[in-house]
């Protein structure tokens, strides 16, 4: 089936099977590789990106239901990193492996469009991304700092 | 020869002009070019544009813990260049082989080439480089100008004496005609300007952030296809038959290979061991998508003969056996100090506890995966593979080929808590791509594949007695182990016992083979032998009736590495120990060593201590409030990045206490993805406090990612003990009944 979506802006065709999860056509059709594959049952949280601007897990959505979506992956939140959640993470030597960063970045970046000021029970509620690398301390201080606000007392880092 | 090219000091130097640049490389005598022709031009280290840029070709593959980085810094902590005109790459393995060795026989195959790079040697080896461009480049200007060397200052990529002014690039090519009677001295760590003054994060940083970072992965090569892989589902079983009928004309499939285990190979001297490298049997499907391959092989007809390992039907079968064997004296005698059985069968107050910890998976994000090209007679393969070598060579052994025809790229690696020292994910791409010559195939694994086909943390029991004397301290401890694995760290090079702290210290291991195959891990065995250390000593001071803190400083009182008591009073003094706390919160101590078998200096390794602050409901439900975390790592380089491994090896070491177990079904492992095996998220993580007052300032820069994961499990546990009065002896915490009255 021929699909036309439109990713970060840009109108592109695919070429696939109805059911072929967006994140192989973002990743395997496209050459989109910022989203990553961790786990395919949507629990990891590495192939997040947006769809109308919620965040969601690419792995278990299949190319036919995203077509009248705009789709925003890492590569399309801002090339020249200047989002302020990039910013911040580089600002706070978050990633460690990197793997699952963008995809706690796009978790991060819907939040923050939908709370400009999230809470630690936000955080904990909308960033649900795994790390194995335990990045976590510095995940919470980056989107806090990103937010404009001081982690006064929040679980940063030391 | 060309005696004047030969260091003082312990490495050779060689310098070429390239490009109008310069190049300089560094070699060991043995590496030199074929008799009677002196050192050959090997593989730069360092180039220097014309244009300022600095090219460092580091072989120290990035997985996280900024190794890569690192080494880039001290390079450039010398050579007083410009940090930001600091680009890296890995440097070509294939041209090392063919022209001398340069990397790899200079520091060994092992260290060089893999995540670490703050031992001694490798510290120096990186450093002499850029001090000896930086002292050519000083040479040439000094020609120019017609001034002595010495009174030269280079800085930020210049040189400069007086008003005179030179950019690195303009003198480069000249530099690369220097001759110097001897290499320059390297810097002492207290002259340091950049290493552990100015960090910025990791050289990938940028481009992990906007998704430009290539990790295995993410590599695509023209005319790539994808294979998706099952190998047996029980360790060591043979595929009998497959039906490839049934899924030839799915969408884009290509055909099926079949790995077979036994089929004669070229075997290399690895540097990884030999038999976690080996393949398995195994089936790929080969496809032009990797969703098209991921749905054909699922939809595979297979047989499989399970072989020997379907004898284990469960976990608590393997258990049991592990457990029974205990009950047999060991069949290796790690320590025999004293009479440790003697004074036990003479003591009135013995306290004896069984320990067991589970398989478990390094579970590193990006799942396994490589990419391989063959072609007759030549083989191209990208791999984010631990150590370069291991990939290179496997890669070898696969194809059969010799390595002059081997061509490897390294890629960034997506995690690797040692699962991916081993490079099996590269044989089997090699394997599959063999069948299709002139196709690049990226083979990648599913979660459950990667889970279900792991090496893993090995399973152990251990049984710990102890005789206390009338202070209630030990006066003679038999501990026996059983397991798979590697060694016994976190039991044998514990001040108790490495110092002879115990008089009367008995240790012995007895070997349990098991068809499930191990491997690394974050500190392998260590976290489960730390837990049945420290949570016995625990157990110890509470028969004693002496507080827990006190107890161990008590055992310590003649460690001759002050190290021990600085981390335990530290962490103490910052975690509040001793406050009361309300019911149903505790807190745990612990303490262990890793690392500290590198030196006979009983002052070497890392030591860790940490202070878990927990909170059990009376339903049983565990809160993790609070960890505090000292260490003894001799000295730190870079306190953000010693923070961040800290953080993380806190976390893994959590997670491992409360959460990770494989188990075992008719020989199989069961879990295959994380809805089966749990990780912590970031609203399970309690605040971490990492304190750097422990720090003796021993001579060594001594690892910090792996020691934390050790003493967490066993304070989380001593502090559910003192929330509860239940004692845990056995991983995964999260198994246990916690409610309380």
């Amino acid at each position: 089936m021929k699909y036309a979506l439109r990713i970060n802006g840009r109108d592109h065709q695919v070429d696939v099977d109805p059911q072929t999860p967006l994140l192989w056509v973002l990743r395997d059709y496209l050459g989109l590789t910022g989203t990553k594959f961790g786990c395919g049952i949507a629990m990891c949280g590495a192939c997040t990106v947006h769809l109308n601007g919620s965040a969601t897990r690419s792995c278990r959505v299949p190319v036919e239901a995203v077509r009248d979506m705009a789709i925003t992956t890492i590569e399309g939140l801002s090339p020249d990193h200047s989002h302020p959640l990039q910013r911040a993470w580089l600002a706070n030597n978050v990633p460690q492996c990197g793997y699952c960063q963008t995809g706690m970045i796009m978790a991060a970046a819907a939040l923050l469009a939908e709370r400009p000021k999230p809470t630690d029970a936000d955080i904990d509620a909308a960033v649900t991304n795994l790390c194995r690398c335990g990045t976590y301390p510095r995940v919470r201080a980056a989107i806090h700092e990103a937010a404009g606000q001081a982690a006064a007392d929040s679980k940063v880092r030391a | 020869m060309n005696a004047a090219v030969i260091s003082r000091r312990e490495f050779l130097i060689s310098t070429a002009a390239v490009s109008g640049g310069l190049a300089i490389s560094l070699l060991t005598p043995a590496a030199g070019g074929a008799p009677g022709t002196g050192p050959a031009e090997v593989g730069p280290w360092l180039t220097i544009a014309s244009d300022d840029s600095v090219g460092l070709r580091i072989p120290n593959p990035e997985s996280g813990n900024s190794v890569g980085t690192f080494a880039a810094m001290l390079i450039a902590e010398e050579l007083q260049c410009d940090w930001k005109k600091v680009s890296v790459e890995a440097p070509s393995l294939n041209r090392d082989v063919r022209e001398g060795n340069s990397y790899a026989l200079v520091n060994g195959t092992t260290s060089a080439w893999s995540g670490r790079s703050t031992t001694e040697k490798t510290m120096r080896q990186l450093q002499q480089v850029g001090a000896s461009a930086r002292e050519r480049l000083k040479a040439a200007a000094a020609k120019q100008w017609a001034v002595p060397a010495a009174e030269i200052e280079a800085r930020d990529g210049v040189l400069s004496h007086g008003t005179r002014r030179l950019r690195f690039g303009e003198i480069a090519a000249a530099a690369a005609t220097i001759r110097l009677d001897s290499e320059p001295a390297i810097k002492t760590p207290k002259q340091w300007t950049l290493v552990g003054r100015q960090y910025t994060g990791k050289l990938v940083d940028q481009k992990i952030v906007n998704g430009s970072a290539v990790y295995g992965i993410d590599v695509r090569v023209p005319g790539m296809v994808y294979g998706a892989i099952r190998q047996s589902p029980v360790h060591g079983g043979r595929l009998v038959s497959h039906d490839f009928a049934a899924i030839r004309n799915m969408p884009g499939v290509l055909g099926v290979v079949v790995i077979d285990p036994d089929a004669p190979r070229q075997r290399l001297k690895t540097p990884a061991n030999d038999g976690e490298s080996f393949a398995q049997s195994a089936v790929v499907v080969v496809a032009e998508h990797y969703w098209q391959a991921r749905q054909a092989l699922d939809a595979l007809p297979m047989k499989w003969n399970d072989g020997a390992g379907a004898r284990w039907k469960s976990t608590g079968q393997v258990n049991a056996a592990v457990v029974a064997e205990l009950e047999r004296e060991g069949d290796k005698i790690v320590q025999d100090l004293g009479d440790a059985r003697g004074t036990l069968a003479k003591s009135e107050r013995v306290v004896e506890a069984t320990y067991v910890t589970p398989f478990a998976d390094q579970a590193p994000l990006e799942p396994l995966n490589a990419t391989a090209l063959y072609t007759d007679g030549r083989l191209e393969i990208w791999h984010g593979g631990a150590n370069s070598v291991q990939s290179f060579m496997v890669g070898a052994e696969e194809a059969g080929l010799p390595l002059e025809k081997v061509h490897q790229h390294q890629t960034l690696l997506g995690g690797n808590f040692g699962r991916r020292n081993f490079s099996d994910d590269l044989r089997l791409a090699v394997a599959a791509a063999k069948q299709f010559p002139g196709r690049p195939v990226q083979l990648i694994w599913s979660r459950e594949e990667m889970t279900r086909q792991g090496r893993y943390r090995w399973q152990t029991a251990g049984r710990l007695r102890a005789a206390l004397n009338d202070e209630g301290l030990p006066q003679a401890l038999l501990t026996r182990i059983c397991r798979t694995g590697y060694g016994i760290a976190g039991i044998d090079n514990i001040a108790y016992t490495k110092f002879g702290l115990i008089p009367n210290c008995r240790i012995e291991t007895r070997d349990f083979p098991l068809h499930v195959l191990w491997g690394s891990y974050r500190a392998p065995g260590y976290n489960s032998y730390a837990f049945m250390m420290e949570s016995f000593i625990d157990e110890c001071a509470h028969a004693a009736k002496l507080d827990p803190l006190q107890y161990r400083l008590k055992l310590l009182a003649e460690c001759p590495d002050p190290g021990w008591e600085r981390c335990l009073e530290e962490v103490a003094a910052q975690s509040g120990w001793g406050n009361t706390l309300p019911r149903g919160q505790g807190r745990g101590v612990a303490i262990s060593n890793w690392g500290n078998w590198v030196s006979k200096d009983p002052q070497s390794g890392t030591t860790a201590a940490a202070v878990a602050h927990v909170e059990v409901s009376r339903e049983g439900a565990l809160r993790v409030l609070q960890l505090d975390l000292a260490f003894d790592c001799g000295q730190i380089i870079n306190r953000d990045v010693v923070t961040a491994q800290m953080q993380g090896g806190a976390i893994y070491g959590l997670n491992m206490a409360l959460n990770e177990e494989l188990n075992i079904r008719d020989g199989r492992i069961v879990e295959g993805n994380f809805d089966e095996y749990p990780m912590l998220r970031i609203a399970d993580i309690p605040r971490i406090n990492v304190h750097f007052g422990a720090l003796t300032g021993h001579a060594r820069f001594s690892e910090v990612g792996e020691p934390p994961v050790g003493p967490i499990g066993p304070a989380v546990a001593n502090a559910i003990f003192q929330a509860t009065g239940k004692r845990i002896r056995s991983m995964p915490f999260r198994k246990h009944d916690l409610s309380w009255t």
